[in-house]
């Protein structure tokens, strides 16, 4: 078997200079030369031998260097340096955790040089973990890392599509494609029931939570680490934002050196994956029929409305689908220019990204820069910034898939003059024409200004070890959103809506480090006190009757009416990408204040055995007046690197072991300014025809508020065996919420319908297990595999404190937070079946509910859980194939075991009025389908569809080409490569309907604009270096 | 290190600020305190209004107005949304209803706006205000919460009774007796009577008088109306004889208004948008409450009220037909009148049965169709129930700028002087007064050109075909025939076999509504008991 190898394959060389992490390691290098030089020069006779120990291009510290036959031993300092006596013809020993313990012969030298192989480069690693930077091998949380040739080579629009799949324990959803959407994120299951369950995102150290950016704001090709904080050892250090998990990302930074210039580019092409194709116009007419027959009613025409007649007699029909979709491409470039002197780092780049939608009228843009600089000031003194702008853009009106798919197929779609007809199925008015949404005007874009700075102090000197950073950061983001409905698109008076919005936002946080060896025993703490703000002001107003469609949005003041309202109201409840307080009504601010201070203990000894402690106190204004405002989270971390004991040396097969274990509390401050505030609500009447306001009951608030708490526990091993063939990690954990702060609802008889609450315990517990092997390395050709598996389960323990489920707000103790609770379908009812002791309304067609409470009626009594709406288990799975310079890297991504409501399925009483898709049959007395109800079938009891949401999707196909070094050296590129990616090739689900992944609104649930389905693209892109 | 005492400076700064620096005072929304200063009082007044408007328009279930009409002797559904099944198909009729809900979450929310202003109004100490304006204040709070109360206590019988604001949440609610139910309705509305000005005391704004704002007849009628569903019917007779006798109203004997010069009659003035005020013309009017179009004058409705939808006929669908003013604009048909209303209430000659008043007939009105164009249109198979079905006028609008018309713009005439009329021929058919009785009745039958009747026939049951003949489309006929608990009979007799959605399963149990299933859940710590048969 092939051992060759050990050392870190990087893909592509050239890149991997600039995406390693960012430690002044040349500095480091360069005073360790230095030192070599003078310890050269007194170089001593005799016994006494001088030595240097490296990694790679790194000086290695803390590596135990023994004589072969004698005891004691000696420690490499922080230049690898040593010193020790010895026989010249002496035999060394040198051993450290994480690398490969290495026994050198001394042969009569009086000062060797060794370098050590790491064991498992994954331990060597240095990796962000909120505060600080560790080694992989000394951290006892559960930390993951997103694998950094996910970042590096897979295009993505935004960061969280990397991670989606390849980190154990995180799962990322996209609930719509819209171009510009971001994925919904959750670390380790859902434990608030009503708060935010999002992890909590740190970009180089300041929030991207909380400040109203977005993870559009981060151009993919900057970052150059993301690490996901699990459990609460690695988590605590966040305090009040802790629960929910953290992620930490960090850009990229300059290093000494030639400038690197880096180009990369890519065009993708977009469609719909899985196209719900409508009824077509045969299809359609027997529907009517049926319909006409199934509701007893006289058919006076072929089909339902008079305007469709003309068509129909000339059997012409239209592909509405075909109609409102189109050809989506994505095109991307991002340059970026890194390098320096020694003193005077850079790090400068610029992206621009654009994106048309696979459905009409859908786009997306975006422009960003950035500047990370880092200037050593003096020999103890280094300052340094992280800024950048973002601009995002998601205008235009857009085309209407969910009326595309009710249209008839004989419906007309264009006025003679060659306008869209408003209404295709007249004098059907439910359902305007799809493409309507052209024609009217939709600016809405953001734009993120960020600059962030940092000063740090070593006080070497006077207290060697200590070190003092202050980091201060500001924020400014501005919103806008106009939009303007003309005549048109059939509003007669037109109508223009406004929206701005401005979040600013400042962090301070000095910090003070102490890092010292004492012989075995190493010490680093960090302590932090920081203050916080942000504050945010929003106005929005609608303005109706312009006396023609000149003005628009652009003066509202010219209208007859102008109201402070909520934008959006009128297209979608949902806000749209990027502005997460679209629902405010005319001017709104608020303003959010954090204060926090934390310590943090990291104390190892012998590399072996390994303990953090973590204290965190917030005070967030957001608590309830009546209390302190103020947590405390503590922590407590341990770890035992198995692999370095002495025992374990005969152990060849193991070349890393390490059990670690933590438990911890965080929280969650789940709530927003003024959620503990009784507040009213302010109202529009009228009184003799003038305006008059009133107030009404509105939030019943609740003083006493305060944090939601997660304690959690977690028991993981990592491993490498076989020369790190077999790497992976496996996690245990567990943990119980409580305090939860619930949106319980009350009876309506208080006049409120739901007050906020600490009520409520949730508990979690899951395994994840990520599992990396090399299956075949050869001098020309590898495989590897990497397979990721998590599964959680989670439940509701209490809700109000005495362990009775809330039917109501469909919470059941023992189960978990989101389930399907509806009544149980047996079928459909058949000609000649006696329903009367069922279901005794029921007709024959109608749905067969089951009758759980035997009472010979189907009531609300009878349901019952049916299902949970979020995954038992998932599962990522990557391989990858090298043939010299090509690369192909297949990954599948699983989520089972969850279900969720099939509003494909649901047309309630519409189902005569409109085109259905030819997937979604209907009974009639011939055919007996004991699926489909009939067509009479009105769901008058609101049953919700249900289904099996799981799926298996070929999520990704990569393949690519790294030239070779030789070809480009003569054009002065220094590394090049080509690929195709194809994304959501091909999914395998029972579910029946669009795609399991979306949120599919109905009509009526006014969030048409996000009814836009996965997109199946192929892209094609090249990653250049120049030198 | 300057630096170092730069760094100490600014730990000292943030340690020194910490207490203001979490304190929240918000920026932008109100709270119970600002009811304590007469402008702040005189919003939350104005928010019960708004709180009434809401049940009138009401769209998230467009058959919302449905549910008080189909399955009674009045209508049957022929387009229904889905909300109104369950009141036609009783057997459908269960704990989570959605009217039932809609109804009790609605009252309840109206009996906390009015439970915080009299809790604020009368606490000792205020002040500021005048004793007239406090009473004013104070009579409008207990108006509305005996608005509230009435239709709990007709729709639900005996309700949890709250007349204190909450200022936590409180889940151990337990239903009242209907008796005391019934006595703090009388009381609060006896209270009213007392501190509202009369009408023609009202407040004014800038634009008149505020007729829309509680007077003291309105708090009488309704305590009529709450009098004799307790069977106390000389008290009902004296408010209503204090309201007749007032001389503030007087029933519409002849055309008047905006419409004045086009075809119509006394009675279909009424309602024609623009007329339907006191300060239009309205001599009947004793509550309306008003509305604009929201595109021309903001808050002008609270909603999209559905009536017009429901009412009126889907002529639309007819070719050769074009939606237009004079046809009230665009109805859907969502239910029609019964066969008892259109053929058999109304004697001869009753204008309240006149073209102006119920429509029967359609003349082809496209220009575009000029074949048909002008001609009469015929009745073919289901024309008369789904499509040109006969209605009511009373809720025809129309607005230019939209023709599709969603929302229904027109004031609600919720009291008026018609009514108290019957309301006291039904107290005197109680008391046995039948001469009386007619005498009252004969006062509308003669404004309407209808045959004056006679003792003999003085009934309740004449009263409630009376109350249709005048109030169709007005009255909530629901709650009439709960209230006089002849919803079953009537239903049987009258309208139980339409040739659509006919009246099934009906049993007493339908003369309650069933207590939302969901406060049942919600009020944990006690039993809300239900209704029988639910």
């Amino acid at each position: 078997m092939a051992l060759a190898g050990l050392r870190y394959f990087a893909v592509n060389p050239a890149k991997r200079t600039i995406m390693r992490n960012c430690l002044p390691k040349e500095k480091v290098l360069a005073l360790l030369l230095l030192c070599l030089v003078f310890s050269t020069a007194l170089m001593a006779q005799h016994t006494t031998i001088h030595g240097r120990v490296v990694s790679g291009d790194s000086a290695l510290s803390n590596v135990t260097v023994m004589v072969r036959g004698a005891t004691g031993a000696v420690q490499t300092d922080d230049n690898g340096a040593f010193t020790l006596d010895a026989d010249l013809h002496a035999t060394l020993i040198f051993s450290r955790v994480g690398f490969q313990t290495l026994t050198v012969g001394l042969n009569g030298r009086h000062s060797v040089e060794v370098s050590l192989v790491p064991s498992n480069q994954q331990m060597a690693d240095v990796i962000v973990v909120g505060y600080g930077t560790q080694k992989r091998a000394d951290v006892t949380g559960a930390v993951s890392s997103v694998p950094k040739d996910r970042l590096s080579e897979l295009p993505v629009t935004n960061l969280f599509q990397a991670v989606e799949g390849s980190v154990a324990g995180v799962s990322v959803s996209n609930t719509s494609s819209v171009p510009g959407a971001t994925p919904n994120v959750l670390v380790r299951g859902q434990n608030s029931i009503t708060a935010n369950s999002g992890p909590y995102v740190v970009v180089d150290g300041f929030p991207l939570t909380g400040t109203n950016g977005s993870i559009n704001d981060i151009n993919p090709n900057d970052v150059a680490s993301v690490e996901v904080l699990k459990d609460a050892s690695a988590t605590a250090i966040y305090g009040t934002n802790g629960s929910n998990g953290v992620i930490l990302i960090t850009t990229k930074r300059g290093k000494p050196g030639k400038p690197v210039i880096q180009v990369n580019t890519y065009t993708g092409f977009d469609k719909l994956a899985h196209v719900l194709e409508p009824r077509d116009g045969p299809s359609y007419v027997q529907k009517y029929k049926d319909f006409m027959t199934e509701t007893k009613q006289v058919q006076t025409g072929p089909v339902p409305n008079q305007s469709e007649l003309a068509n129909y007699n000339a059997a012409k029909t239209t592909d509405w689908i075909k109609q409102v979709t189109q050809q989506g491409v994505t095109t991307d470039n991002s340059l970026s220019i890194s390098g320096g002197s020694k003193d005077v780092r850079y790090f400068i780049s610029g992206e621009y990204e654009k994106q048309k939608g696979a459905i009409k009228g859908y786009q997306y843009h975006r422009a960003g820069v950035r500047a990370n600089l880092d200037i050593d000031v003096t020999n103890f003194l280094t300052i340094g910034t992280s800024t950048y702008y973002a601009y995002n853009n998601y205008d235009g009106g857009q085309a209407n898939l969910l009326f595309a798919t009710a249209m008839s197929p004989y419906g007309v779609e264009y006025n003679p003059d060659g306008t869209y007809n408003i209404y295709p199925m007249y004098p059907e008015l439910l359902y305007t024409n799809p493409l309507l949404g052209l024609y009217t005007t939709n600016i809405n874009h953001t734009s993120t200004l960020s600059g962030n700075g940092y000063a740090e102090v070593k006080f070497g000197g006077v207290v060697k070890g200590l070190k003092y950073r202050l980091n201060a950061g500001s924020s400014y983001l501005p919103a806008a959103i106009y939009t303007y409905t003309g005549r048109d698109a059939y509003n007669l008076l037109g109508q223009a809506t406004t929206y701005n919005s401005e979040t600013n936002h400042y962090l301070v946080e000095n910090i003070l480090t102490y890092a010292r060896d004492f012989d075995k025993h190493h010490i680093d703490f960090t302590g932090l006190y920081s203050a916080e703000q942000r504050k945010y002001f929003v106005d929005a107003y609608t303005a109706t009757g312009f006396v023609n469609d000149l003005l628009t949005y652009n003066n509202i003041g010219a209208a007859a009416t102008l109201t402070p309202t909520s934008i959006y109201e009128q297209y979608a409840a949902t806000p749209p990408p990027g502005n997460p307080n679209a629902g405010a009504k005319g001017s709104y601010q608020s303003k959010y204040n954090k204060l926090s201070q934390m310590a943090r203990i990291n104390y190892s000894y012998n590399d072996r055995y390994l303990l953090t402690l973590t204290a965190r106190r917030d005070g967030s204004s957001v608590f309830g007046a009546n209390t302190s405002k103020y947590g405390l989270f503590p922590s407590a971390a341990v770890g035992w690197n198995i692999a370095q004991e002495s025992f374990m040396n005969n152990v060849r097969f193991v070349s890393n072991l390490k059990l670690r274990g933590s438990y911890g509390k965080t929280g969650n401050q789940a709530i927003d300014p003024y959620g503990t505030i009784t507040s009213d609500n302010s109202v529009q009447n009228t009184m003799n025809g003038l305006t008059t306001i009133g107030v009404i009951g509105g939030t019943l608030g609740n003083a006493d508020l305060h944090w939601e708490s997660t304690t959690q526990a977690n028991i993981g091993l990592d491993f490498g065996f076989f020369q790190s063939r077999i790497t992976g990690n496996l996690d245990v954990y567990h943990s119980n919420t409580s305090g939860l702060i619930l949106s319980r609802q009350i009876p309506s008889i208080t006049g409120y319908a739901s007050i906020l609450d600490n009520v409520g315990k949730t508990q979690n517990e899951g395994i994840e297990f990520t599992l990396t092997t090399r299956n075949i390395v050869l001098k020309d050709f590898r495989w590897e595999t990497m397979l990721n598996f998590s599964a959680n389960k989670n439940k509701i323990v209490d809700l109000y404190g005495n362990h009775k489920s809330d039917t109501g707000n469909v919470w059941f103790i023992g189960h978990p937070i989101g389930v399907v609770y509806d009544y149980m379908r047996q079928g459909v009812w058949q000609q000649g079946e006696d329903p009367s002791k069922q279901d005794p309304t029921a007709l024959p067609g109608d749905l067969k509910f089951a009758d759980i409470t035997n009472d010979g009626k189907v009531t609300a009594a009878d349901k019952t859980i049916l299902g949970q709406t979020s995954p038992k288990w998932t599962g990522g799975m990557t391989n990858t194939f090298h043939y010299r310079g090509f690369h192909l890297s297949v990954f599948i991504q699983t989520v089972q075991g969850l279900t969720k409501n099939d509003n494909d399925l649901n047309y309630v009483d519409e189902t005569g009025r409109r085109n259905t898709p030819a997937a979604v049959g209907y009974w009639t007395p011939a055919n007996k389908s004991n699926f489909w109800p009939a067509l009479s079938y009105f769901n008058t009891r609101g049953y919700g569809y249900p289904m099996n949401a799981s799926y298996t999707r070929l999520k990704n196909v990569t393949l690519s080409y790294t030239f070779p070094d030789k070809e480009l050296s003569t054009a002065h590129i220094s590394g090049l490569t080509i690929y195709a990616t194809a994304l959501n090739l091909y999914t395998w689900t029972k579910w029946i309907g669009w795609d399991p992944e979306d949120n599919y609104g109905m009509r009526g649930s006014t969030t048409w604009l996000s009814n836009y389905p996965e997109v199946r693209s192929i892209i094609f892109g090249v990653n250049l270096q120049l030198r | 290190m300057k630096l170092l005492i730069y760094i100490f400076s600014v730990l000292v700064f943030l340690c020194g600020c910490k207490k203001s620096y979490l304190a929240e005072t918000p920026y932008s929304t109100y709270s119970p305190a600002t009811l304590t200063d007469s402008l702040g009082f005189e919003a939350a007044v104005d928010g019960m209004y708004y709180q009434v408007s809401i049940y009138y328009t009401y769209s998230n279930h467009q058959g919302w107005p449905s549910v008080w009409q189909v399955g009674t002797d009045v209508a049957f559904a022929t387009q229904p949304e889905g909300i109104e099944v369950p009141y036609y198909n009783y057997a459908t009729l269960i704990s989570t209803d959605a009217a039932a809900d809609e109804e009790w979450t609605w009252a309840y929310e109206l009996i906390s706006d009015a439970n915080n202003i009299i809790a604020n109004v009368e606490k000792p100490g205020l002040t500021g205000l005048g004793a007239s304006t406090v009473a004013d204040i104070d009579g409008e709070a207990h108006f509305m919460r005996g608005y509230a109360y009435e239709q709990l206590a007709i729709c639900f019988g005996g309700v949890p009774l709250v007349t204190q604001p909450l200022t936590g949440p409180k889940t151990n609610f337990v239903r009242a007796s209907l008796d005391s139910v019934n006595a703090l309705i009388a009381s609060d509305l006896q209270f009213a009577a007392g501190a509202l000005p009369d009408i023609t005391a009202v407040p004014s704004n800038s634009a008149g008088k505020l007729y829309g704002r509680a007077n003291k007849y309105m708090a009488m009628q309704l305590l009529a109306e709450c009098y004799i569903r307790m069977k106390e019917y000389s008290q009902a007779e004296a408010q209503t004889q204090a309201i007749l006798s007032s001389g503030r109203f007087s029933l519409v004997q002849s055309r008047y208004g905006v419409h004045a010069s086009q075809p119509g009659d006394a009675f279909s003035d009424m309602f024609v948008y623009g007329n339907q005020r006191r300060s239009q013309g309205n001599t009947e009017a004793i509550w309306v409450l008003e509305q604009q179009n929201p595109n021309t004058t903001a808050g002008g409705s609270s909603g999209s009220g559905q009536q017009r939808r429901n009412w009126g006929a889907a002529y639309y669908k007819e070719t050769g037909m074009a939606i237009c003013d004079s046809l009230g604009g665009r109805g859907i048909g969502r239910m029609r009148l019964s066969n008892w209303v259109l053929y058999n209430l109304y004697d001869s000659g009753d204008m309240r049965n006149s073209e102006w008043n119920i429509r029967r007939h359609y003349w082809y009105n496209d220009p575009t169709h000029p074949a048909l164009y002008g001609q009469p249109v015929p009745y073919n198979n289901s024309d008369t129930i789904y499509i040109l079905c006969p209605h009511t006028t009373k809720w025809y609008c129309f607005d230019p700028n939209d023709v599709f018309g969603y929302a229904t713009i027109k004031d609600y005439i919720i009291m008026r002087l018609g009514e108290t009329y019957l309301l006291q021929a039904e107290a005197q058919v109680g008391e046995g007064h039948l001469a009386d009785a007619a005498a009252s009745i004969n006062v509308l039958r003669t404004r309407a050109g209808a045959p004056a009747v006679s003792s003999s026939q003085m009934t309740l049951d004449f009263v409630l075909d009376e109350r249709a003949r005048e109030l169709i489309g007005e009255e909530n006929r629901r709650m009439t025939l709960m209230r006089t608990g002849t919803l079953v009979s009537r239903v049987m007799s009258l309208n139980s076999a339409s040739v659509v959605n006919p009246v099934t399963n009906i049993t007493s149990k339908a003369l309650l509504l069933p207590i939302p299933q969901n406060e049942i859940y919600l009020n944990k710590d006690a039993m809300l008991t239900q209704n029988p048969g639910y």
